[in-house]
């Protein structure tokens, strides 16, 4: 279950959600495609205490600074957090 | 009769594809520049088998679509260069990310085979992968490898020559779905009739790629026969959406393999996750960051300190036994003054260098300068600058000639030249005697602080001017920051050894070239015309100085600085070096020399010290700045900027100082 989507940019640490969307613009959008932020990965905010977060996406650890983490969208699964 | 077979080594940042080069390749290394970017190129001989091959290690990368400068040069190696074999290295922990590329890299019909790394990770963790069967998958041979224990090489390079010699080559692709599938069908029509590229490239690599926007590609189809239908048929479509869709296509068939392969299952949290909680604190982080920091310089300076007496003792007594025991004299003089005095004066910092690059290197090779840069990402932005140029300020602080070349980590080009620029402000281990002579002469008890406030006086010149060149001549926003977090290792001895290495005799190798050669030119200018005394007003040396004694008056300083001044930009330790023989004495009694000389006064001594922490990098420094920005105008600029810098600074500080000195 999935309650509509926001930018992984405001997610608190420990929430788990599913990425819906990559808007990126070109160049970035293949770097984190490549990345594993596609559509329906799992990620994991590890840490969101700075100007940049720690995302896990599968076993991979990613520090993204904000204004990229605005620009993937994720729908959080219901009861997660 | 052997042919040599050129391996291409790529893959993902952070798999431990250059641990498997260095395994595989040993000592048989040569470290280059791509040509025309500032892209380290890494290549390497093994021979197995009577067989020779050539290993070039390509830039990390994440996709095949140009982006970075490293990506580039990733795809036109592999397309442009056609190497017999491409090798991937995946991590084993971290298969899926790792098969996108798999699967980009298939679409380039090169022979490719894939090293299975840190295959020993993955079934620590419980999660072995039946690889054989991947293989079987992805028709793509596979070979399992640890590159820190330098397992499955032999196997590695056995599956190469096979791959190599392997022909006509499969097809295995993923398929698009109708909607994209009919589209590259369209592109590949007229892609086909432009005969210089169908003949270069897969076309359905080109037409997937022009599908995705690839602004690298369309460059290559402009202009040539297919360039117009191409065109109207993009212009029709939304690449980005392309992009999506066909990034999850790749995903959807990765998906369908992995679980016939391999646990699946993630891991929650792990001990990384549980380190960084601490580590990267939003109150702890920076605490813990300077306390290891303030470790690593201690261990620097008391460490190399033994090794330092004995360089030097060693240096001064070859010196002096050349000079003394060579026939003719101005050949003694020459290998003992010039040569052994000037290239020791560099290889003293030797150790220091190689414990400051062994800690980096552990710092790096655990994972944690990763964390490093994370941490000081904000602070770093207010100031114009990526978290990413922390990591060569840093290094700054030991040499800046490592530090420059250290500056290749960051993405953008603007970004970088601006972390190149304000790197040699930090003020570097070269500069330390300057300082103890000048201070320990003129401030007795004060030196320390004397040093401290130079040493934050180097930091802020640099902090002011990224901020300057940011708001003036390299405007632009700071590029934003994505960067993988390696899990925590356990460094070996050997790959942190070889690290250390291959910086460390790279700063020995261009700094003895360099030095080498300045310290005879040296030598020629103090020695010359003939006849006159070493290193007096009559020589060359002298001459010169009196020459540009009008420039640095105002600062207080006289010919003998000024010659001392110029001699300094070889290496900033030449200053102390030059003043000794100018004034005649030994470097022990040039402090009461100096504290004599009427001409000198405490405050000339701190706007001195001010010029020389600021006035422009030295020749080694000089030469890493030319080579990394591949300009002569930026290196100019640094030089200029450096100096009028150093003398606006110097002038205010020596005309300042008295009134706190006075009142001190």
């Amino acid at each position: 279950m999935m309650e509509g989507t926001c930018p992984l940019a405001l997610l608190a640490a420990g929430t788990e959600a599913k990425v819906t969307d990559v808007r990126a613009g070109r160049g970035m959008q293949a770097r984190l495609l490549g990345m594993g932020f596609c559509p329906d990965a799992r990620v994991t905010v590890q840490c969101a205490d700075r100007g940049s977060i720690i995302v896990s996406v599968g076993d991979a650890r990613y520090a993204l600074s904000r204004g990229i983490a605005m620009k993937i969208f994720v729908g959080i699964a219901k009861g997660s957090a | 009769m052997t042919r040599e077979i050129r391996i291409a080594l790529t893959g993902n940042p952070n798999v431990g594809k250059t641990t498997l080069f260095n395994a595989l390749t040993g000592s048989r290394q040569h470290v280059g520049n791509w040509p025309g970017v500032t892209v380290e190129k890494k290549t390497g001989k093994v021979s197995r088998n009577g067989c020779e091959f050539e290993v070039v290690d390509l830039p990390g990368t994440y996709s095949l679509t140009a982006y970075s400068a490293d990506e580039v040069i990733a795809r036109d190696f592999i397309l442009d260069e056609k190497p017999d074999v491409v090798v991937q290295v995946v991590d084993a922990t971290n298969l899926e990310r790792n098969l996108y590329l798999t699967t980009q890299l298939a679409e380039l019909r090169t022979p490719l085979v894939i090293a299975l790394n840190m295959a020993d990770m993955a079934e620590a963790q419980g999660n072995p992968i039946d690889y054989r069967k991947l293989s079987g998958f992805l028709e793509i041979p596979i070979v399992r490898t640890v590159g820190t224990r330098g397992e499955g090489l032999q196997d590695l390079l056995d599956a190469a020559v096979k791959e190599a010699k392997t022909s006509p080559h499969h097809e295995h692709t993923i398929g698009y779905g109708n909607e994209a599938e009919e589209m590259i069908a369209k592109l590949t029509d007229p892609l086909s009739a432009d005969r210089t590229l169908s003949g270069k490239y897969p076309l359905r690599w080109l037409a997937v790629k022009l599908l995705e926007g690839d602004e690298n590609v369309l460059a290559k189809v402009r202009g040539g026969a297919a360039s117009a239908r191409v065109q109207s048929i993009l212009s029709s479509i939304n690449s980005d959406e392309y992009e999506a869709t066909m990034a999850d296509k790749r995903y959807e068939a990765i998906a369908a393999i992995l679980p016939q392969v391999h646990r699946t299952n993630t891991r929650g949290t792990t001990f990384s996750d549980m380190v960084d909680r601490v580590v990267t604190n939003r109150y702890l982080g920076i605490p813990i960051f300077l306390a290891l920091m303030w470790g690593a310089f201690e261990l620097t300076f008391t460490v190399a300190t033994p090794f330092m007496t004995v360089i030097d003792t060693l240096t001064v007594w070859l010196a002096e036994f050349a000079v003394a025991s060579i026939e003719p004299a101005w050949l003694g003089s020459l290998i003992g003054d010039g040569i052994i005095s000037g290239v020791g004066a560099v290889l003293i910092f030797l150790p220091n260098i190689l414990i400051l690059f062994l800690i980096l290197a552990l710092l790096e090779d655990s994972g944690y300068l990763a964390r490093a840069a994370f941490i000081m990402d904000r602070p770093l932005y207010a100031l114009g600058l990526p978290g990413k140029a922390f990591i060569p300020m840093l290094i700054g602080f030991g040499c800046n000639v490592p530090a420059i070349m250290a500056t290749r980590s960051i993405e953008s080009e603007k970004d970088r030249l601006i972390s190149i620029l304000v790197n040699p402000f930090m003020s570097c281990s070269a500069r330390l005697p300057v300082y103890v002579l000048f201070a320990g002469a003129f401030f007795g008890a004060h030196a320390g602080g004397v040093m401290f406030f130079l040493y934050v006086l180097g930091i802020a010149v640099a902090i002011a001017s990224a901020k300057l060149f940011r708001s003036t001549i390299l405007p632009g926003e700071v590029s934003p920051f994505v960067m993988e977090m390696p899990p925590y290792r356990l460094p070996t001895a050997m790959t942190s050894l070889m690290h250390m290495w291959s910086r460390g005799s790279m700063y020995l190798r261009k700094a003895g070239t360099i030095i080498l050669l300045g310290a005879m030119l040296v030598w020629a200018l103090a020695s010359f015309p003939y006849g006159v005394e070493y290193g007096s007003a009559e020589s060359f040396a002298g001459m010169l100085g009196h020459l540009v004694e009008p420039l640095v008056a105002p600062l207080g300083f006289d010919w003998k600085v000024a010659v001392a001044l110029i001699f300094g930009f070889l290496a900033k330790e030449v200053v102390v070096g030059s003043l000794g023989v100018l004034y005649g004495a030994g470097e022990e009694s040039l402090t009461d020399a100096l504290f004599a000389d009427p001409s000198l006064s405490a405050a000339t001594a701190l706007a001195l010290m001010v010029f020389v922490l600021l006035y422009m990098p030295c020749v080694a420094a000089l030469g890493v700045i030319k080579k990394e920005t591949g300009s002569w105008k930026w290196t100019g600029f640094a030089v200029a900027y450096g100096i009028v810098v150093a003398w606006v600074l110097a002038f205010v500080v020596g005309h300042l100082a008295p009134f706190f000195i006075g009142g001190a």
